[in-house]
């Protein structure tokens, strides 16, 4: 039986509009449901002062300065070293069997499960290394996680800068280094911004790996060396306990409104950007 | 060493990934004249522009042989430098591509490169007077800071031609400039050529022959990959002697 044309083309847009507004809706609820469990704990108390009893009581308060530093330090170790891997990658070879295999291989990385990554951490930095179950092994061993994710968006990103202006930058005596920093850079920063998000928001999202080298200690570090609780973490212990159901919903709803403020100011910070550029 | 040529090749040719692009030529560009290359498409003209420059160095696999010199000095010399060289060679691409930047900062970016940029005052003045000698300066003057691909495709054109003045190089290169552009643009990127050959050395390829016979001083005829002749503008129009030549000016073929 043939279906007219006209059918085919309202079951299409039937289909894949409902697609879209279910995965909406599901998004929609989630974040509903855990800001209606988690709200109401939410208070300016809960998010200045210290967990008592184990976070039955109390706040979250260095709990999120530990949310805060494990990220940063993994993205002030990923960052450089990523971008900077894929400006040598898209900028400074050839296309080669070497470039082929590296690409290959952060490809690979980038699948490995996140606790293979802990469980180097663990055996690498927090034993061999002896740095303890600390911000610093935390903070190296999600650098090493995100770094495929961070390398391979910025290659894109690189990639998709068009290629005459290089060859215009070139032209005009620039070396390869002065073309990339005025000219590829600045036009691939929009995607490369766009994979420090990705890899901001795996940090932050992590758990295993957290637990297995930066610990689960939650009062607040003085120094690189001291274990750091995340609100991931927290989360975790707090349901899988069965410590606390209603500090744990406050702790992921902290944590819901913290990424999207994140998100909005990176995606203002953007838009500012390009904005003054294309003035 | 003769003083009225800027540029010679010699039994030059080009190879991209083994295959030649460009056979062998030998021929003499004069200073402070203005020299058309014209032929059909894929005759090597791009190749031999992009030569000059050492553009053709970013393509992965390509290679020369023969010699090319500026000023008497072998530019593929392995001491040569290539950035050097570019600096005193500009370009002028087929398409605009002003850099997605401003006006200003466009003209500037060649002054700028090299770590020892000039001092506000004088990057204006650059600004201004490149721009004039573009025939731009009176349609951009009161937006310098806006951005460069606001502009129409005709100005986008004279923008980047500012912006090789700017750099002050000896030698300017246009590869087919006028292709994308309506008359009145094209008739002010020449005017701006042949006022500009009196200071720099301009090698103008292009696609189409009247716009060689308009501005060229000596023209030279390119067909697949080979020079076939080469001399006085007039004389390639008039009295060429290769019927190739004949053909492709009197519109038989190409």
């Amino acid at each position: 039986m043939r279906i007219p044309p006209r059918s085919t083309q309202v079951i299409a847009v039937g289909l894949l509009g409902g697609a879209t507004l279910l995965t909406v809706a599901v998004l929609v609820f989630i974040i509903v449901f855990v800001l209606d469990k988690g709200l109401p704990v939410v208070t300016w108390s809960f998010l200045t002062s210290d967990p008592e009893d184990m976070g039955r009581a109390g706040g979250i308060f260095p709990i999120i300065i530990g949310t805060l530093l494990l990220p940063l330090l993994s993205l002030a170790i990923a960052l450089p070293l990523g971008v900077g891997t894929a400006v040598y990658l898209c900028e400074y070879t050839r296309e080669t069997r070497m470039t082929r295999v590296i690409r290959f291989g952060t490809d690979c990385l980038a699948g490995i499960p996140s606790i293979i990554f802990g469980l180097f951490g663990l055996v690498f930095f927090v034993g061999m290394l002896h740095m303890g179950w600390s911000l610093l092994s935390g903070g190296l061993t999600l650098a090493i996680m995100i770094l495929p994710t961070i390398i391979r968006t910025s290659e894109e990103a690189l990639r998709a800068v068009p290629q005459a202006y290089r060859e215009v930058s070139c032209s005009m005596g620039a070396t390869r280094w002065e073309t990339v920093r005025k000219v590829v850079l600045p036009n691939a920063l929009p995607g490369i911004v766009t994979g420090v998000m990705l890899g901001a928001g795996r940090c932050i999202s992590e758990t295993a790996a957290v637990i297995f080298t930066a610990g689960t200690v939650a009062s607040m570090p003085t120094s690189a060396f001291d274990s750091v609780r995340t609100m991931a973490v927290h989360f975790y212990i707090l349901a899988r306990e069965g410590i606390s159901n209603e500090n744990a919903y406050g702790t992921a709803a902290v944590l819901i409104l913290a990424v999207l403020l994140l998100n909005l100011t990176a995606y203002w910070m953007m838009h500012a950007f390009i904005r003054r550029r294309a003035r | 060493m003769n003083s009225l040529v800027k540029i010679a090749a010699r039994g030059f040719s080009v190879f991209f990934s083994g295959n030649l692009a460009l056979r062998s030529i030998t021929l003499e560009i004069h200073r402070n004249a203005i020299l058309g290359i014209i032929g059909p498409s894929g005759s090597g003209k791009t190749s031999f522009l992009r030569a000059i420059n050492r553009l053709n160095d970013l393509h992965p696999d390509s290679h020369i042989e023969g010699v090319l010199q500026l000023d008497g000095e072998d530019i593929y010399h392995p001491r040569f430098d290539p950035v050097a060289l570019r600096k005193r060679v500009g370009m002028v691409f087929a398409l605009p591509i002003p850099l997605p930047l401003s006006i200003y900062e466009n003209v500037v970016y060649g002054p700028r490169l090299g770590g020892h940029p000039p001092p506000r005052a004088e990057l204006d003045e650059l600004v201004e007077h490149s721009l004039r000698a573009a025939f731009l300066w009176d349609e951009v003057k009161d937006r310098l800071h806006t951005s460069g691909l606001r502009l129409s495709g005709g100005q986008q054109q004279r923008l980047c031609l500012a912006r090789v003045l700017a750099m002050q190089a000896e030698v300017i290169l246009l590869d087919e400039p006028c292709s994308g552009l309506d008359p009145i643009s094209t008739a002010k990127i020449e005017e701006a050529l042949t006022a500009l050959k009196s200071q720099h050395t301009i090698v103008l390829v292009t696609n189409n022959t009247k716009q060689a016979a308009r501005v060229a001083d000596k023209t030279a005829f390119f067909l697949m990959g080979e020079l076939v002749e080469h001399g006085p503008t007039r004389q390639i129009f008039t009295v060429p002697n290769d019927k190739r030549t004949n053909d492709y000016v009197t519109g038989r073929f190409g």
